[in-house]
């Protein structure tokens, strides 16, 4: 795989990755690393700008009512943060642990707009279920690599990330659980994919 | 929103789970809002009390935190010694907001421990502001959830299932009503290993008719 970044020992490769760290990993050195490097980061600390955001950016991510609200909460100031960026020339997003603070549907919207305009996707969290939004996975434990590699390999590695102090994501522990009671014959990693195996 | 307006009519002595967007501020003394908060100074010097050590084992924390400054703490580890602190100041209200996140699912099931101990023990009112309902479902009296303005609704804790919004759907229930969509009649699971055995019995019934 292509290298995008590096920082430190820890290799970013051009994939759509998602870091997956312990509580006392401090993510700031990170930051200002992407920062340095042009890339967009995001993380949850309040601003006092301006937000610069289209029509059709608001229309698109079904959230018109946040262009004249007054009082906005710091969910609000949140997507605001977010919905501005998007027409930036960077091609790399970085969030630091924000997505687990938006509902669904936006996140959902949010990772399929970035994904069909070419964008790359690194996503910081303690998350397990946001695993899933990704193709590669790398698992840190303060500042050191515990496991990389394609999101399906590595969530099969129950033991290290339970090891850890993670669970696994529910699709991934259910299949477990009927793989082992021999209803399914493999792990699947997406909800109606495993409902349309079950019962076709 | 001032939170203590919310709970000024329910009981004390329970969990509380609180959804909604808004942002939660207090100005009364009995109430402690948990954030990470960067304090000044080293946390010995922040948390001044004899009991320093013995809080900082109550939210997972070592020793080795006392001569730590904030700058050298994660968030996760910001949010631990705030509510170290406000187990210190001992209020009647620990309010969470969305503490949860940062945490690992070994350190989340610790502090659902944590805040049963302090409603049984020593009578204090946990409240729980979050997104995630499965951070909530098995501890909580109820569920409120608020806008801007007022307490839109309060939910009990058997029906939250049926009030959740589909903004923070947990994946389980959106997976059972997948398996609704099919004519496949289930109950309502909030836990893996009990959906796993439905599904098994209901594979077993299915294979049983089709011989």
């Amino acid at each position: 795989m292509k290298e995008l970044f590096k920082l430190n020992d820890k290799i970013i490769y051009d994939v759509d990755t998602t870091i997956l760290y312990t509580s006392t990993f401090k993510f700031t050195d990170d930051a200002i690393y992407f920062i340095n490097h042009k890339g967009n980061v995001i993380t949850k600390e309040r601003t006092t700008i301006s937000y610069d955001i289209s029509d059709d950016i608001f229309e698109l991510f079904n959230e018109s009512e946040l262009k004249n609200k007054q009082d906005l909460s710091e969910f609000d100031e949140l997507k605001l943060k977010i919905l501005s960026t998007l027409k930036s020339n960077s091609n790399i997003y970085i969030f630091f642990n924000v997505l687990t603070y938006l509902d669904k549907p936006f996140k959902e919207k949010l990772i399929n707009y970035l994904k069909a305009n070419n964008k790359r996707i690194i996503n910081y969290t303690t998350e397990i279920e946001e695993t899933l939004l990704l193709d590669y996975l790398v698992v840190l434990q303060d500042n050191t690599i515990i496991m990389e590699g394609k999101k399906e390999l590595v969530l099969q590695e129950e033991k290290i990330l339970k090891k850890l102090g993670f669970n696994l994501p529910f699709i991934v522990e259910l299949s477990n659980g009927l793989k082992l009671y021999k209803v399914i014959d493999k792990v699947y990693f997406n909800n109606e994919e495993l409902v349309g195996e079950l019962w076709k | 929103m001032e939170v203590a307006n919310i709970f000024e009519t329910k009981e004390k002595g329970y969990i509380y789970g609180l959804m909604g967007n808004i942002n939660l501020t207090t100005n009364n003394n009995h109430y402690n809002i948990i954030t990470p908060y960067k304090f000044s100074g080293t946390t010995k010097e922040y948390l001044n009390s004899s009991k320093d050590s013995s809080s900082l084992k109550m939210v997972m924390l070592n020793d080795s935190y006392l001569t730590k400054t904030s700058r050298e703490c994660s968030i996760s580890e910001l949010k631990k010694i705030n509510l170290a602190k406000a187990l210190i100041e001992n209020k009647d209200y620990i309010v969470l907001n969305y503490f949860e996140k940062e945490l690992t699912y070994q350190e989340k099931k610790y502090f659902e421990r944590l805040w049963k101990k302090l409603v049984n023990n020593f009578h204090k009112t946990i409240i729980i502001f979050t997104n995630d309902l499965t951070s909530i479902w098995n501890i909580t009296k109820e569920l409120i959830i608020v806008d801007k303005y007022k307490v839109i609704n309060t939910i009990p804790k058997d029906k939250y299932i049926e009030f959740i919004d589909n903004l923070n759907k947990p994946e389980i229930i959106k997976f059972i009503e997948l398996i609704k969509k099919k004519g496949i009649e289930i109950e309502s699971y909030k836990e893996v290993n009990e959906l796993l055995k439905a599904i098994y019995r209901i594979k077993e019934h299915d294979h049983e008719i089709s011989n």
